[in-house]
């Protein structure tokens, strides 16, 4: 019981756009759970209203998006989405096939972190737990 | 094997004698040379030994369990002649924005000397959508806006469709197919010389895995499956209605004996609803046919496709009383497997899908789709496309892979290994049973627990290196991204082009048809006896698209959620 | 409280859902401004109707809330969802899924969904279950659907907290109804039978129906409804009961008078505590006890109560 957190990092694990594919996903997540984190995990295709009322509601610290085909030029919209919601302090992966110049532009958009197929389960833990702890630091106050 | 004909009894016990002694001497020398090992499982889990011989072929029967191709137990191939008298159909898949980038594809690969065509639509149609209800980003990227029957008609134009082939990469509800017939009468061609196959039917491997494919509620796609396949058998007798899918599990996790598993108890249970429907197995099993995937695992693939192929002839015959032989063929198509190409130094991935098209040749597909090198990395260019066409055509011409049938047939290994496969395979078949088929099965997420225990399994060797993966977990290299090819998008004007010319057809077309065409299709859905399909038919004549009879039968039957297990 | 929580505050009050949303992060990770928010919100208490589900896994619960959660849409009500499973007791981390069928409701206003990690307490509904039922109620909503997974003791904790008790069944689920823990009997205010279109499903219904009558208090009303999830078939049934069950409860809101659930949890913290202290202290006091226990000179209650009384007030320093 003393291994439990105090805070555990909370990360939503989401698809936006119309790929429905969640191998990759149900991968990811059970990393996270292994690590000690709590991942809510959604159903694929999901309005960017929606992902960003569930960051709201769910107070995440992590947004972790698993994209396959060109679903992830929809994430921009989403940073916008959220910096208008006033959550611009979660912290955005994107995870899946992403060409490299379209990485250049997510990282300009505000995303974080893109991870390749072949990634591995400690960078993916290390980072999340890294970026988390961003969140909190930068989190508005009650 | 030749039988051995002993002319007396101590010349049998002296050969006998020296076969031990002999295994005994190889095995004392292996292991002084070797020490302790670790048991090698392949990925169905079954132990692998170092060397094969005569004696793990304790049964000999050849006519029992090998026979000749073309006969049961159909193990060598479902054809006498294979590969010799018809090489397999190389169908490279198409698919890039707009219509007529497609046709023009299209006839240059026609040209190129192809016979088959493979259509695959726009994301957004694969989930239901016309191309001015999604994100413009999204629209094109990874195959063709087809939304109405003009596009269709756009798609094949100067086609000859009595001569092609086609695939179509069309879920269920299949409105594609129902726009391709419409153009077929435009162009003055019987239904009944139209060949191919709907590649995307298998609504139950969708709802399992691959959920892009999956459009409607379960029982919806129950009813809309059957009503193509009556449909189909009666009015378009060349046509595959149905393509049972093993990609999509293998592609989840499943392992090699599990997919095969999974994917015959999901014929065995469409072929019980169309039973259960009233057809006739005689007319309908002719018309299935089989999609799977080829991983690396180049011995234990080409023993999967044997021992299921062994299966299915056996099964058909046992559970549905056939004896037609004909109704006994295994046919499949299969595609080299995304899954084992990597990212990094992707050039690699010329050596691994040309394993993966050797095991697929030699595991006696029909048909055989190798994925360009650049697959993980974007849509597959033009000229990886090139190359794995190429690849095709060495094995065929330069390495003479199709001039002997089944030349992997009688190898101690091949053979052990094609029974100990069968025999995963059939406890798989066995389970599913148990679960009361396949469709039950799938509703209570027993099949999709399989399949994520087993991608996590898998996960795990890699992770420990147990399973290498050169350039991602060993032999990895520095690499320059500048090095990696630059994928093509479609421009962004053709695609607004697109939009804005579906919306004027939508404001031209005659009201009145759509909302009549609209009713009956309703009606045909609310009432049992109808027939969807033909309904669909009729609907894409009268001008709705796609988009607008998918939503119409979600409504009506259902909108698809596939279960995820978290 | 400073000045920017009480802003907090007030808008938690107002019905904010990113101040709802933060304040139950507080509320869960036990920061110290956590009383004080929950001292603050005791005077709005009492106005949401409190609705718990519960159920063995399969019995497709979660799909009954998600349509549960449409007719009360459709009733206008606001909805705030608390959605609970367990934490891995390993790792301490968990997946929480259950938003995965309430897919239709994603996007609407008027619902919020909050999925909780059991975080190790060990009968299925973290400690701050009720609190954050009580911070849901304070901002607002008109029903709060608790909605936890039937192990353990969950039921009974889910009872503590819930106005009305539902519990999910499916028919023919792990044997026979007789399998099902009285408990279950006592604690339920209805009883719904999912999957009424399985053959099973009258039979079941007819099953439990027969059960009730041997609880202790036969004369409190349980209705017995026949839903299927996935069609919507009964759910309007079911909500008409949770409504009469409201209106005429046969006892009044437990969670607002939660001493008892308190002395639960309290007894059950100390248990833990001082098998912890047992099996981890090292001292001649002790060791003495376990002597005499392994001799046989004292009995296990005794030494029980000995170990007790030894541990001074320094030692319990966690």
């Amino acid at each position: 019981m003393s291994k439990l957190r105090r805070n555990p990092p909370r990360v939503l694990v989401t698809k936006i756009g119309l790929d429905g594919h969640d191998r990759g996903s149900r991968i990811v997540a059970s990393y996270l759970r292994d690590a000690g984190m709590e991942v809510i995990y959604t159903n694929p295709w999901q309005e960017i209203v929606s992902v960003v009322k569930m960051a709201l509601e769910e107070d995440v610290d992590v947004i972790g998006i698993s994209s396959l085909a060109t679903d992830h030029l929809l994430v921009p919209k989403l940073m916008q989405a959220l910096e208008n919601a006033g959550l611009a302090h979660i912290r955005v992966i994107v995870g899946g096939i992403v060409p490299d110049l379209d990485e250049v532009e997510l990282k300009k958009a505000g995303v974080s972190r893109v991870f390749h197929p072949g990634s591995s389960r400690e960078d993916i833990v290390a980072t999340v737990d890294q970026l988390a702890a961003q969140a909190l630091q930068a989190r508005p106050t009650f | 094997m030749g039988e051995i004909k002993p002319e007396k009894i101590s010349d049998v016990s002296e050969q006998v004698e020296d076969t031990n002694a002999a295994t005994e001497r190889w095995q004392i020398e292996y292991k002084t040379q070797l020490g302790a090992e670790q048991a090698i499982h392949n990925r169905s889990g079954i132990e692998i030994k170092a060397l094969y011989t005569p004696q793990d072929r304790s049964d000999t029967a050849y006519l029992e369990k090998l026979g000749f191709p073309g006969q049961p137990p159909m193990t060598r191939g479902i054809y006498p002649t294979m590969h010799r008298g018809r090489t397999w159909s190389q169908r490279q898949l198409i698919g890039l924005g707009t219509p007529e980038h497609f046709n023009a594809r299209v006839k240059n690969m026609l040209k190129a000397g192809a016979s088959a065509l493979s259509l695959i639509p726009c994301n957004s149609v694969y989930r239901g959508y016309d191309c001015d209800q999604v994100e413009p980003e999204l629209l094109g990227t990874c195959g063709t806006v087809v939304n109405t029957v003009e596009d269709m008609d756009t798609c094949l134009r100067d086609i000859p469709l009595d001569k092609v082939s086609v695939a179509l990469n069309d879920p269920l509800p299949f409105t594609m197919l129902a726009q391709m017939l419409a153009v077929a009468d435009n162009q003055g061609v019987s239904w009944s010389k139209i060949t191919g196959t709907s590649n995307q039917s298998d609504y139950i491997s969708h709802f399992v895995a691959n959920h892009m494919f999956y459009r409607l509620s379960l029982p919806g796609s129950r009813r809309v499956l059957l009503d193509a396949i009556e449909f189909c058998t009666d009015e378009v007798p060349s046509w595959n209605p149905l393509s049972v899918v093993g990609q999509h599990m293998q592609q989840a996790g499943a392992t090699p004996a599990e997919a095969m598993g999974l994917t015959l108890s999901t014929a065995l249970q469409y072929a019980k609803d169309c039973q259960v429907r009233g057809m006739d197995p005689n007319k309908f099993l002719a018309r299935f046919t089989f999609f799977f995937d080829i991983s690396i695992n180049l011995f234990e693939e080409i023993a999967k496709f044997r021992a299921g192929r062994r299966l299915w002839a056996r099964l058909v015959k046992e559970r549905f009383g056939v004896t037609d032989e004909r109704l006994m063929r295994f046919k499949f198509h299969a595609q080299t497997s995304g899954c084992d190409l990597t990212r990094q130094q992707p050039l690699n991935n010329i050596a691994r899908v040309t394993v993966q098209a050797m095991a697929g040749i030699f595991g006696g597909l029909q048909s055989l789709h190798t994925d360009g090198y650049d697959e993980v990395l974007s849509t597959p260019g033009e000229g990886a496309a090139k190359i794995a066409v190429a690849t095709q055509n060495i094995l065929k011409h330069e390495a003479h892979l199709c001039d002997v049938i089944d030349p992997l047939g009688g190898s101690y290994y091949v053979e052990s290994l094609t029974d100990e496969m069968e025999e995963e395979i059939l406890k798989v078949i066995h389970k599913i049973d148990d679960q009361g088929g396949m469709y039950s099965a799938v509703e209570n997420g027993f099949v999709q627990a399989m399949i994520g225990d087993s991608a996590i399994s898998f996960q795990e060797q890699v992770e420990s290196g147990e399973q290498v993966v050169v350039g991602v977990n060993a032999y990895q290299e520095q690499e320059d991204a500048s090095a990696r090819p630059v994928l093509e998008r479609p421009d962004t004007g053709i695609m607004q082009e697109q939009v804005s010319s579906l919306r004027k057809k939508k404001a031209e077309r005659s009201q009145v048809s759509v909302d009549r065409a609209t009713k009956a299709l309703r009606e045909t859905t609310q009432s049992e006896k109808g027939n969807i399909l033909a309904a669909e038919i009729e609907a894409v004549r009268a001008g709705l698209t796609q988009g607008e009879i998918i939503a119409v039968l979600r409504e009506e039957l259902g909108f698809g959620h596939p279960l995820i297990v978290a | 409280m400073s000045g920017a929580e009480n802003n907090g505050l007030s808008r938690l009050l107002s019905g904010e859902p990113a101040a709802l949303a933060h304040a139950i992060s507080i509320v869960d990770n036990e920061l110290p401004v956590a009383k004080d928010i929950l001292s603050a919100i005791q005077p709005y208490l009492g106005k949401a109707l409190v609705v718990g589900f519960t159920g063995p896994p399969g019995a497709g619960k979660s799909t009954l809330v998600n349509r549960f959660i449409g007719d009360m849409r459709r009733q206008d009500k606001h909805v705030g969802v608390v959605a609970v499973d367990p934490s891995s007791p390993i790792t301490g981390g968990a997946v929480l899924g259950d938003r995965i069928r309430m897919s239709e409701h994603t996007a609407d206003a008027g619902v919020f969904v909050r999925s909780l990690a059991s975080r190790g307490h060990l009968g299925g509904l973290s400690v701050s279950a009720a609190r954050i039922v009580d911070l849901m109620d304070a901002a607002g909503h008109d029903v709060i659907i608790l909605e936890t997974v039937g192990t353990g003791q969950s039921e009974v904790e889910m009872a503590e907290i819930a106005d009305v008790r539902i519990v999910v069944l499916a028919p023919g689920l792990g044997d026979d109804v007789q399998a099902i823990k009285a408990g279950i009997l006592e604690i339920a205010d209805i009883l719904v039978v999912n999957k009424s279109d399985l053959p099973l499903a009258k039979q079941t219904a007819r099953q439990l129906k027969g059960m009730l009558v041997l609880r202790a208090a036969p004369e409190r009303e349980v209705p017995v409804i026949e839903t299927n999830a996935l069609d919507g078939a009964g759910v309007s049934d079911l909500s008409e009961a949770v409504m009469n069950q409201h209106t005429q409860m046969y006892r009044p809101s437990c969670r607002l008078n939660s001493q008892s659930r308190y002395r639960r949890l309290l007894a059950q913290a100390t248990g833990r505590l001082a098998e912890k202290l047992v099996q981890q202290q090292e001292n001649a006091d002790l060791d003495a006890v376990l002597e005499a226990l392994t001799n046989a000179e004292i009995c296990l209650d005794k030494a029980a109560c000995r170990a007790l009384l030894m541990f001074k007030s320094d030692s319990l320093n966690d």
